[in-house]
Order: C-alpha cells, then structure tokens, then sequence
C-alpha cells in the first residue's frame, strides 16, 4: 500500500467513525472546494468551469500543502459545454452570457405548467422526456429534427464525459493526495425537485393554496424516483453519504404547518428508502432547521449526516447526538468576513461543545461563497488539527 | 424487431425501458440473454440519470 493509499484509508476511517456516530482518533476536518479558490489562481471563473484540466491543476496546487480529512464541493459541478450543446435555459455562464470573471447564475421559470400536474404523476420520466427536456433546451424545441437530435446526442455525450473526467479526477486525488470526497450520488427532498425546477418557487408557492392535492399527489410520485435517482448517481456505492441540497426546507420558508404537511412526509420516505438499501443522507441543511430538529429525529439512527448552518448547533447536539452524525460548526459567512483568530476561536468553540462524545465532522455549515478568505480556511484546517485530538 | 411490437408502458423509477419491456418485444434470444440484460440495464440507468439530471440540481 503506497503512502498516500495509506493516508486515504486513515482518512476515511476517521470519517466513517464519526458517521456512526464513534469517536475517531480525531476530528474529522473537511475542505471546503469552491469558487474561492480561483480567485488565487490566476485564470478566470470561465476558464476554470470550462476547462476541466486546467481547475483540476488548480486545485492540485491547493491540495498539495494542506491537511485535511475530507474534501466537499466542486468548481466543475456544472460543465457549461454540455449546456451550451443543448441551449440550456436554466443556466447562465461567463462566456456566453457574463464576463469571464463572473460567476455562474440560475435563472427559474416555471418550465412545468400547473396544468401539467396530472400528466407529471401519471408518468414522470416519460413526462420529463416528451415536455421537459424540449422547455428547459432551446435546442430540444423541435423534437426529432436535426438539431434537436443532434443536440440529445452532444448533450448525452457531454454528460458521460463529464461524469467520466469527475470520477478520473477523484481518482487522481485519491492517489495523488490520500483525499476522500464526503460523499457519492446525489438526491433531493421531493418538495424540492418539485419546486426548483419544475413549478419553480413562485409556482409550488401558489400551489400550496390552489391544488394542494395535486402537489402532494407529485411530491409521493417523485419519492421513488428521487430513492432511484440517489443509488443510481452512487454507482452503488454505500460507503459514503448521498448529498442532498435541502433549498425549500429551511425555516421560516415554509410555515410549521406547511413544512409538516408536504415537505417532511416525502423527504423522509425518501431517506428511509435509501438507509433501507444501505444509503446514508448527507441532510444538507443550509439555512436554520431548528424548528424541525425533533421531526427529524424520527429518521433511523444514523441515517442522515446533519449539517448545521444556521440551526443552533446546542440544540442540534440535544435532540440529535448520539444518534446522528453532525457536521459543521464554522459559519461560512466568518469564512469571508471573519479573520484567522476569529476562525480557530469558533473552531475551537465548536469542537468544545459538539464534539465531546464523537460524531462530530467539523466543516463549513454551507457552500463556502466565491469571496471566501485563503487565509481563514487554512486557519479553520489548522485549529482543527490542533484541538481536535480526542 | 417489428414495429408493432413497441409497448406503451410507464417506465418504473430507475428505469427508461426495461429490459423485461424490451425482452417482450425481442422474444427469443439466441445467445445468453444474461449478458445483453446487465449491459442493457447499465445504459438505461445512465439514460435515466441523464433524464432526471434536469431536475434534479
């Protein structure tokens, strides 16, 4: 076993203890992979989400110095060259549409019409395929004809590709670096594939009102394909967490009432479905989820990594350690705005108070924004290290 | 295959047009039908990623 092999499983040891909520070496310390890196580097946003290659060999030269567990998040999560090939509405990159130091940007419509609601739960990957796809793709317009097919080609193309260069790449860190991702395959709360991109915020807003029915019909007929759709982007995989972007669950978004009545019943069918195959969740819970702490400890014991951002973390602790993993403890706004003292204080503050009996994984509460400071994240990485020994 | 043979069908979560659709459609296989089944379940599954990839960011 090379060295860096060896690293990787001490790594991932560490990590896979803490997720059954055991008490590790030490605490687990992820680093926070995101847009700020590029503003280091020397090559412009566009560059760095077109060129795969090229954000890779950024990203290399960050690696290299530092010492951390795990790694989250990504530069390439979106490859602008699979949604050029297919004239994605739903994405605007630096380019085309933006200067090439811009970042990215989602533009939501509602691509699913309210009338659509029946035909959507009657079949919803044939739907996807006959209404969807030809909405959200200016190419797609005229299905059949030259472009349209085409476009399906380049695009189906593209995403193998792309998906084929990830897993490459993760591969690479792993020899290159000992780095174990935080996770594998990728899901979603059913109130959320609903809402984000096929109703859109304004459309399952009114809805909530005007076809509750309906919506609630859609959100059980997506459950199965979101429990699919998780173990199929795995490749399998039952080692490390799904990730689950939670957009609509955050309080006060939804009132108690309404989050009771049609976010919670699917997302948790959906988590019982994986942890019944063997999935873990990473809840990725941005945002402030503490009014719905005790639903969510209804979930089977270690089924879910909970993610504290903005949810008081004591309370977090409370309701579900013990019994859950728990991840996070540094603001990613102290990331930007704080500085290198601020950051191993609220490292250390954290580990104190969260970490005591284990399962606990100490990391950015959210995405770590474009503007973060180089500086902090290598202090949050170093006071890890330096008060997370058990 | 004959063209009227293509079934109307919807397709179960984690599947495009399974193979027990298309193994209808076929009738007999001459070779090991074992082998065509898992690669044929392979790329439907990738298919159906690609499908639900559009919803689901």
């Amino acid at each position: 076993m090379s060295g860096k092999e060896q690293l990787f499983q001490e790594r991932f040891k560490r990590y896979s203890v803490a997720m059954e909520c055991g008490k590790p070496d030490k605490v687990p310390v992820v680093f926070p992979l995101g847009e700020w890196v590029i503003k280091y580097s020397g090559i412009t946003l566009q560059e760095a989400y077109y060129d795969v290659d090229k954000a890779t060999a950024v990203i290399d030269g960050v690696l290299k110095d530092l010492d951390f567990d795990v790694m989250f998040g990504s530069i390439n999560l979106w490859w602008p060259p699979m949604f050029d090939a297919v004239g994605c509405r739903q994405y605007r990159f630096p380019g085309i549409y933006f200067e090439a130091d811009a970042g990215f940007q989602y533009v939501e419509e509602e691509f699913m019409k309210a009338e659509d609601y029946d035909d959507f739960i009657a079949n919803p990957t044939g739907w996807l395929v006959e209404k969807y796809l030809p909405r959200v793709n200016d190419e797609f317009a005229e299905p059949g004809s030259y472009r349209a097919t085409v476009a399906l080609i380049k695009g189906a193309v593209g995403f193998a590709m792309h998906n084929g260069k990830t897993a490459q790449v993760a591969q690479k860190w792993r020899q290159e670096f000992g780095v174990v991702p935080y996770g594998t395959g990728m899901t979603k709360a059913p109130f959320d594939t609903l809402g984000d991109s096929l109703r859109g915020t304004k459309g399952i807003l009114l809805d909530l009102r005007r076809r509750p029915d309906k919506v609630l019909a859609a959100l059980e007929a997506i459950v199965p394909h979101n429990i699919a759709y998780g173990m199929i982007t795995s490749a399998g995989d039952t080692s490390l967490p799904c990730f689950a972007p939670l957009h609509k669950g955050a309080y006060p978004f939804l009132s108690l009432e309404q989050w009771d009545k049609f976010y919670w019943p699917t997302w948790k069918k959906v988590i019982e479905g994986l942890w019944a195959l063997g999935k873990r969740v990473f809840f990725f819970a941005e945002g402030d989820w503490t009014p719905y702490l005790e639903r969510i400890a209804e979930l089977p014991d270690k089924s879910i990594v909970f993610c504290i951002d903005l949810t008081d973390a004591q309370k977090a602790k409370k309701v579900l350690g013990g019994r859950f993993c728990l991840y996070g403890g540094v603001p990613t706004t102290l990331l930007t705005y704080g500085t290198p003292q601020e950051v191993r204080d609220c490292v250390k503050r954290a580990i104190d108070e969260l970490a005591g009996d284990g399962g606990f994984v100490l990391a950015a509460g959210g995405v770590v924004m474009g503007d973060a400071k180089g500086e902090n994240i290598e202090a949050m990485l170093e006071a890890a290290r330096q008060y997370g020994a058990y | 295959m004959a063209e009227n043979k293509v079934q109307v069908f919807v397709p179960e979560a984690g599947t495009c047009v399974p193979w027990k659709v298309k193994k209808e459609e076929l009738g007999q296989l001459a070779g090991n039908e074992e082998i065509v089944k898992r690669e044929w379940d392979k790329l439907d599954a990738f298919a159906y990623a690609f499908i639900w990839f559009w919803v689901q960011r």
